[in-house]
């Protein structure tokens, strides 16, 4: 058994906010800047009645025009933008997807690094022979999540949604995996009420943090310092790990796709662990930090774009909320 | 690296030409101190000192010589 990604399809929601509106927003804000150093040109918005569950099922519609939804037996739905605590959303999706009742079906929460662990579960479920045919989902829309004045977040991120389907196939596969978990950094990227430790804030003022950002204890909240300094001292080592367990040089990587996070954290990783500029995939500008959406969406803009062929091995690495991160090599 | 290069440094980042920059000046008062300049500045320690800087320690640093004091003088030449 073969586990591998067999197709990719991602929705992006219909508005738009480009750099050009985020400058008439926040006049200090350089939309030049902005492009060169963060990468970003634009970043998509859910509408506020549309929510992660709504852009999840435009994804999957996608895949499902031409495949075929009676084999599939398990779907897994990452997000941390739910519609409901209870029931779990993918019981939702199974139901407006009209997949067959006898499906496995489960949420599971995870951000940045969701699409690594989705594709571990994936192949333990084929490889366990629990399942033949799986619809991974990804879908988040931290724009909800973020105050209407917090300069950088909403410069950051965007809202989008993409699903795989993963199954056993002859040529390809999806390698060895490794993960880290690090609690410590819990509060460096949180939404800090709605759930049962705070379940409504205890205070509703606005934090202005850093200057120029404001928010509120219902509103994400991310330390950039804080997140940069687990990458830099995380993800080279996840790397070393990853190629190590895979048995591969990264002479021998095509391509290598990281959680599309900012141009900025990728360049400097990048160069640190030398890693030739013409096999690092680095791309959001149309995008945005899509989250958990961005490894797919990027996977798929690489197989559309002829970046990555049919046998390529490409290099995966996720990091990020929790601390949590994990990386696999795949062979498309 | 120098303490002088490393002022030459911060001034790339933060995007000043003027050359009235010098350890006493306080970065937070300067325009190109924004929350990119920040994580370049991480960055810059990272790969010449090859030492973490928490976002805790830095919210005390002001002046250059603030921070050349949270590096460890003893680390530049």
């Amino acid at each position: 058994m073969n586990p591998t990604i067999i197709a990719i399809e991602y929705f992006l929601p219909n508005i738009e906010i480009d750099n050009q509106q985020l400058e008439k927003e926040f006049p200090d804000w350089d939309s030049k800047k902005i492009e060169d150093k963060v990468g970003i040109k634009t970043r998509h918005v859910v509408q506020a009645d549309e929510t992660a569950l709504d852009i999840a099922l435009k994804a999957a519609d996608k895949i499902l025009k031409y495949y075929n939804k009676e084999l599939i037996d398990f779907l897994l739905f990452c997000t941390e933008s739910p519609d409901y605590f209870l029931p779990p959303n993918a019981c939702l999706l199974q139901d407006r997807l009209k997949l067959p009742t006898s499906i496995g079906a489960l949420d599971y929460n995870l951000g940045c690094s969701g699409y690594i662990y989705g594709l571990a579960i994936a192949k333990g479920l084929i490889r366990a022979g629990i399942a033949k045919s799986i619809l991974l989902i990804m879908a988040e829309t931290y724009t909800k999540y973020i105050h209407k004045r917090d300069k950088s977040n909403r410069t950051i991120f965007g809202d989008g949604a993409a699903a795989t389907i993963i199954e056993s196939f002859e040529q390809s596969h999806i390698g060895e995996f490794v993960f880290g978990t690090d609690g410590s950094g819990y509060e460096n990227l949180i939404v800090p009420c709605g759930g049962h430790r705070e379940r409504k804030a205890h205070y509703h003022q606005e934090i202005e943090d850093p200057p120029g950002s404001f928010r509120t204890r219902q509103n994400l909240y991310m330390n950039g310092q804080e997140i940069f300094n687990f990458t830099i001292n995380n993800v080279p080592r996840l790397v070393e790990q990853v190629l190590l367990k895979n048995n591969i040089t990264i002479d021998q990587i095509d391509c290598v796709v990281f959680h599309q996070a900012n141009k900025y954290i990728l360049n400097y990783l990048r160069k640190k662990m030398g890693i030739p500029q013409e096999k690092f995939y680095i791309n959001m500008e149309q995008t945005g930090n899509t989250v958990s959406a961005t490894i797919p969406i990027a996977l798929k803009d690489c197989l559309t774009n002829n970046i990555i062929k049919k046998g390529d091995k490409v290099l995966l690495v996720g990091f990020g909320v929790g601390y949590s991160w994990g990386g696999t090599v795949i062979s498309i | 690296m120098t303490r002088a290069e490393f002022i030459e440094r911060l001034k790339d980042i933060m995007q000043i030409e003027e050359n009235d920059i010098d350890e006493d000046t306080n970065m937070r008062n300067l325009a190109g101190f924004d929350s990119l300049a920040v994580l370049s500045i991480i960055a810059l320690i990272d790969e010449h000192f090859q030492k973490t800087i928490r976002a805790s320690e830095f919210k005390n640093v002001t002046t250059i010589k603030s921070l050349i004091e949270l590096i460890g003088p003893e680390k530049f030449e």
